[in-house]
């Protein structure tokens, strides 16, 4: 059996591409690229959480956008009340994160495929009237602390105030979140949502408690929103009810498919569709609304052609050209 | 003892176990009969996916009817299903090892344990492949050594042999005869190859339409003119 601490080649791409995002990326990038390579980096996190649901457990969440708001929420909330590290709120906002998504698991877990898509979508569609009606706090009083007016922004932590080190920071968050991930499909959890995605009634008689496995993935995609949406509210440093929708989580679902869910280049790719390909039309002078019709067309050409998405492809292309060289090298 | 007693399942209006009572004891027990006889029902019953409205089923004491399915399998109850359940992203090594993992012991002594069973099957030199990898024969054997890991008390197989050559159905018969040897495990066998059973068990349950039509040492059973009839009918005059 291979030790439980090895990296793959898949991984050690990703250690390569996390290293060039943190020591090159953000001194190439001017002030409003690194605000949109910032936004798709906090999304890579909560589209991980997501793919990964879906990969592991054939789960579809639609409330991952409204967890992000809800992470989000609670970090402006913890930023503007106490004097926690940055650190201290996004843990305790991606906690509070989990802890909902394990309350909307446990009833929405007696149902699958479509039916748990629906109350997970209704969750988030919930979430959205909460935040369109209450708003994000902004250092105001009361309970909601919403202040009239632009209000305060959030504090980043202090070894990561400026716009470059903050992409790096985010970077780094999302690199530890596709550890975390990593870390439990090598273990027992990972074993069993194997056996479970085959065949619930082989789960159980393999003595893995399919409740309690299906609770435990829905946490950490809860984490993992909770935690994008806290490091989301220190690059924006104010949140808006607009960001959270409902639609927000389809989209961010039909892109996971689109990228590929079975692996992490899938949420990077999903990641870099939502969040860059717009901001590149709007730079090119293309409406960013041609981005719906590119990802409509994208998932068109996953359900049919690719189903496991772009990184999917990309993954068998590589093992395709790594082959064929090692077959020429032999021949030579 | 594997005691079932007076266990009576119903779908709908469909009467699928009709007052099935059978008490197992020997090492290897077989259950035969016609296609919708009720015997993955009955095994459905055992390991907890179906619940009868009456009856009960006991081992040593334990009413397993009171255990969820995964706390049957924490008891020691194994079984493998028609298809076999091999995930196909998992290795050979984890796909054995997923039945183990709630046990508390030391993770070194459940891969020994692992690395043992799956060398008994003949699986060990295949341990790092993924299941998506192995042959429908490979599959059965990785299944198999599932079955036996984990101080199993009762080992039960839905058509083992189901899909496999002669060559592959008696390599898998001769496994399933040393399983009681090797674990102490009751196995329990459900098969349409009456030669595997013949071969392999020592009494058989016969079940048609739902009700126990025959039940006792495994030679006697197939000679028996109900059991007989069952399969291939009889004469009307």
């Amino acid at each position: 059996m291979k030790s439980l601490i090895h990296v793959t080649p898949s991984g050690w791409t990703g250690l390569i591409l996390a290293a060039i995002g943190i020591l090159v990326l953000p001194s190439l990038l001017g002030h409003f690229w690194l605000s949109v390579f910032t936004s798709a980096a906090c999304f890579t996190l909560a589209i991980a959480g997501v793919a990964f649901m879906y990969a592991r457990l054939g789960l579809v969440s639609l409330t991952q956008v409204g967890l992000m708001g809800v992470g989000g929420w609670i970090a402006l909330r913890l930023n503007h009340a106490l004097d926690l590290p940055f650190e201290l709120n996004a843990a305790i906002a991606a906690g509070c994160a989990m802890l909902l998504s394990w309350l909307l698991a446990l009833p929405a877990l007696r149902m699958r495929g479509l039916y748990l898509a629906l109350v997970t979508l209704m969750a988030a569609g919930g979430l959205e009237i909460i935040f369109g009606t209450f708003k994000f706090p902004n250092g105001g009083d009361g309970f909601w602390g919403v202040a009239p007016g632009s209000g305060e922004l959030m504090r980043r932590p202090w070894i990561a105030e400026s716009p470059e080190a903050y992409l790096r920071y985010v970077i780094a968050c999302a690199l530890l979140g596709f550890l975390f991930i990593e870390i439990h499909r090598r273990l027992q959890p990972g074993r069993a949502w194997a056996m479970i995605r085959r065949s619930e009634a082989a789960a159980m008689a393999a003595g893995a408690n399919v409740t309690l496995y299906k609770t435990w993935a829905f946490g950490i995609a809860g984490l993992l929103a909770g935690a994008a949406g806290a490091l989301l509210a220190g690059s924006l440093g104010v949140l808006d009810g607009g960001t959270f929708r409902a639609s927000e989580s389809i989209m961010i679902f039909a892109l996971a498919i689109v990228g590929g869910a079975q692996c992490w280049q899938g949420a990077v790719i999903a990641a870099i569709l939502y969040k860059v390909l717009p901001a590149l039309l709007n730079l090119w002078g293309v409406d960013a609304d041609l981005s719906y019709a590119i990802f409509g067309a994208g998932l068109l050409h996953a359900v049919i052609t690719a189903p496991q998405g772009v990184a999917g492809q990309l993954v068998a292309a590589t093992q395709r050209l790594y082959a064929a060289r090692k077959g020429e090298s032999a021949r030579a | 003892m594997l005691e079932i007693s007076n266990v009576s399942v119903k779908f709908g209006g469909v009467v699928a176990l009709d007052d099935v009572s059978a008490n197992f004891d020997k090492p290897v027990s077989g259950i035969i009969g016609p296609n919708g006889a009720g015997k993955t029902t009955l095994m459905n019953v055992i390991s907890g996916f179906v619940r009868p409205i009456s009856g009960s089923v006991t081992r040593d004491g334990q009413d397993l009817l009171r255990l969820s399915p995964h706390h049957r399998a924490h008891w020691g109850l194994r079984r493998s299903f028609q298809t076999e359940e091999i995930a196909d992203d998992l290795t050979v090594f984890e796909n054995v090892l997923v039945q183990i993992d709630h046990s508390q012991t030391a993770a070194r002594a459940k891969w020994d344990e692992v690395e043992k069973m799956l060398d008994l099957v003949g699986m060990a030199a295949r341990a790092d492949k993924i299941g998506a990898e192995l042959t429908g024969f490979e599959r059965r054997l990785t299944d198999v050594a599932k079955c036996l890991v984990g101080k199993p008390r009762v080992v039960m197989f839905d058509e083992p042999a189901g899909g496999m050559s002669t060559e592959e159905s008696r390599l898998l018969g001769a496994l399933i005869r040393r399983i009681n040897g090797i674990t102490s495990a009751q196995v329990l066998i459900i098969d349409h190859d009456v030669e595997l059973i013949r071969e392999v068990c020592i009494e058989t349950l016969v079940l048609d339409f739902g009700r126990r039509i025959a039940f006792g040492p495994t030679a006697d059973v197939l000679e028996d003119p109900k059991v007989k009839a069952a399969y291939i009918g009889t004469e009307e005059i």
